[in-house]
């Protein structure tokens, strides 16, 4: 039999290998067969975590963990970009859920507006001035079946130790937890938003201002960049360059 | 609801968005593609965070959320805008168009062997032709107008 520790590898490894089945050179049974092998290693490595004590608890993070990974894999594997952005907006949604559950309910519905709201569709906006007619062959092909293999390994063994060292330390976990009355006093009290807005506006005031200072630079930034190129774009028209680049 | 176990699953939840992420940016070339993955890393780091705050009763985790939202933002507006002017540039959104990318007395450093295209793979399907082509009619030609 299999120890605690090979459990934990062997399953990030398989759903690693599955990742790299459906990576982009390959057909459609590869990745069908990619499919099947990455849901099993991450059945197996999501069977091997601790259990949240009740199970309305558990199927509610499970779903959403599933959700949440199988979303963000079908990120990277999908071909059309279109969908790739459509896929992670899913994910962030999945994030959402992840986030209320654990009582950040103002970090949850920021996550939808912000993310999901602007910046994905953003993103799309971007896709579809750039590329309107879906996959490209870049898309097709990527940098081949041996970059992608290390490209997947690396991130598996990631995963399986950071396992390993979770799951030796989750005593240690056991030992330091708040109640539920100190939570309620604290991070998930009845006023959560109130809560929040009063520690971001007292103890993080500067840093609220920067993060203001930053959106209005990058504002600014967005515009003289593609201004400048429009300026140089139509200079070379006028002055007779034709040349593109 | 077992907060150790809350932590230790939304760790491992956090660990395989990152991975996912790092995946796809070190595989895909599509440069949009490619920030997406990027987004997806910051939001494993987020959801470590999250639970990170809930283990340790205390804001800061959420906080940083909240300024990792505002860069992210941030990133994506400025990201995005140095993408299309590189897309009028080129034509394309392929990372490995950039690879020649240097300061002007610099020796170019090239992948070779950047995979392209098979070509016998993308040939599309073809309608066998049926019947026979009509003639044209030179008189038709002659009055009616180009359609």
């Amino acid at each position: 039999m299999l120890t605690a520790n090979e459990h934990l590898i062997g399953s990030a490894v398989v759903a690693a290998l599955g990742l790299w089945l459906m990576l982009p050179p390959s057909g459609e049974r590869l990745r069908a067969l990619g499919l099947v092998v990455a849901a099993s290693g991450l059945g197996w490595l999501m069977s091997r975590m601790p259990g949240l004590g009740t199970w309305a608890a558990d199927a509610a993070f499970w779903s959403l963990a599933a959700a949440t990974s199988a979303a963000a894999v079908a990120t990277v594997v999908s071909r059309n970009p279109v969908y790739s952005a459509l896929w992670f907006a899913l994910s962030l949604l999945g994030t959402a859920g992840v986030f209320a559950l654990q009582g950040a309910q103002f970090l949850a519905v920021a996550t939808i507006v912000v993310y999901a709201g602007a910046i994905v569709v953003t993103f799309l906006f971007v896709l579809m001035l750039a590329q309107p007619d879906g996959t490209a062959y870049y898309d097709r092909v990527g940098w081949g079946r041996v970059t992608s293999l290390l490209a997947c390994a690396c991130p598996a063994v990631i995963v399986g130790v950071l396992a390993m060292m979770l799951s030796s330390s989750l005593a240690g976990f056991e030992a330091g937890t708040a109640t539920v009355a100190e939570l309620a006093a604290n991070v998930r009290h009845e006023e959560h938003v109130a809560r929040l807005g009063g520690t971001l506006f007292t103890d993080h005031l500067v840093a609220v201002e920067l993060a203001g200072t930053l959106l209005l630079v990058a504002l600014v930034g967005a515009v003289a960049i593609t201004a400048q190129d429009r300026q140089k774009t139509d200079a070379r028209k006028t002055h007779g360059g034709g040349a593109s680049r | 609801m077992s907060e150790a176990a809350l932590l230790h699953n939304s760790l491992m939840l956090g660990a395989i968005l990152f991975a996912v992420g790092m995946v796809g940016m070190v595989v895909r070339r599509n440069m949009i593609v490619m920030f997406l993955c990027a987004e997806m890393m910051l939001q494993g780091v987020s959801v470590s965070l999250v639970a990170w705050g809930r283990f340790h009763n205390d804001f800061g985790g959420q906080m940083l959320v909240i300024f990792i939202l505002t860069v992210a933002a941030c990133e994506a507006g400025l990201g995005l805008a140095l993408f299309v002017v590189l897309f009028h540039r080129s034509g394309n959104l392929d990372i490995t168009y950039w690879q020649e990318l240097r300061e002007e007395n610099q020796a170019a450093f090239m992948d070779r062997e950047v995979p392209e295209e098979d070509r016998e793979k993308t040939i599309w399907p073809q309608l066998t032709p049926s019947g026979v082509e009509p003639a044209a009619n030179p008189e038709e030609e002659l009055h009616r107008s180009r359609v």
